[in-house]
């Protein structure tokens, strides 16, 4: 049974990478409709992740510290906890920072993001990294999971 | 709400996860320090994150100069980019 912890962790955590998408596409060509549509996807975005954050950490520290990490660290597939999950637990940070900024960045500019190109692609760049670097760590999600099948299918040999 | 404030902070938050994370595995008594703060030394190392990149926008905010220029954006996402990759070459040597 796949705990509901994580299942809401990866699911607030892909709302928030595709509304960081959303604000690229929005930006590409803003108007000021579009510009409060992107308004609105970054409060999503924001709010994605930080809840993502507090889920994603309570499973962490509550269940993967203690049942699942024990099981990967011992099979053949230890990377996936040494290197993977400990890359995925630390870049995470940095999303929650950058989303923040992007949010700032949307409310204060508004609809100067028009005229002012240096503020409007900075906006598209930051979260154009929020996006490719959530879908990274989405990957690596996936990675770890693997690695606990591995784990768990040796415990069955 | 000052734009070049918050990249800066933003950058100096960053550059701090990435020293904090190399520094709680090679040093016990750092990452015991982060543990005391919230239990475990990841969640010590969120909420210090959180605390720093207020600290820094107020810090960098009281300066005169706000002048936002793309610079100031590519100084963030290379040391995000940067950050990550040092992150990873550091556990694959680590692990």
């Amino acid at each position: 049974m796949v705990n509901p912890l994580i299942l809401l962790h990866a699911f607030l955590a892909e709302i928030g990478l595709f509304a960081f998408l959303w604000i690229v596409v929005e930006l590409l060509n803003p108007t000021e409709s579009r510009i409060q549509r992107a308004q609105i996807a970054a409060v999503v975005g924001v709010c994605g992740l930080y809840l993502a954050w507090l889920f994603g950490g309570f499973y962490y520290v509550e269940v993967y510290g203690l049942h699942i990490k024990p099981l990967i660290s011992a099979s053949d597939a230890k990377w996936t906890h040494s290197i993977v999950m400990e890359v995925k637990e630390h870049v995470f940070l940095f999303l929650p920072i950058l989303g923040t900024v992007i949010l700032a960045f949307l409310l204060k500019f508004d609809s100067q993001l028009i005229e002012n190109k240096d503020a409007r692609v900075s906006v598209i760049l930051m979260a154009g990294m929020v996006f490719l670097l959530g879908f990274a760590l989405a990957g690596m999600g996936a990675l770890i999971s693997s690695g606990y099948r591995v784990a768990l299918q040796a415990g069955q040999i | 709400m000052k734009p070049r404030a918050l990249t800066r902070a933003a950058t100096i938050t960053i550059a701090w996860i990435v020293l904090a994370t190399i520094g709680s595995e090679l040093s016990a008594e750092f990452n015991g320090l982060l543990a005391t703060i919230g239990a475990h030394d990841w969640i010590g190392k969120s909420i210090v994150s959180i605390i720093f990149f207020g600290l820094f926008y107020f810090i960098f905010a009281k300066a005169a100069n706000d002048d936002f220029s793309l610079k100031d954006t590519w100084q963030l996402l290379l040391t995000t980019v940067f950050g990550g990759l040092i992150i990873l070459i550091f556990y694959v040597m680590h692990a």
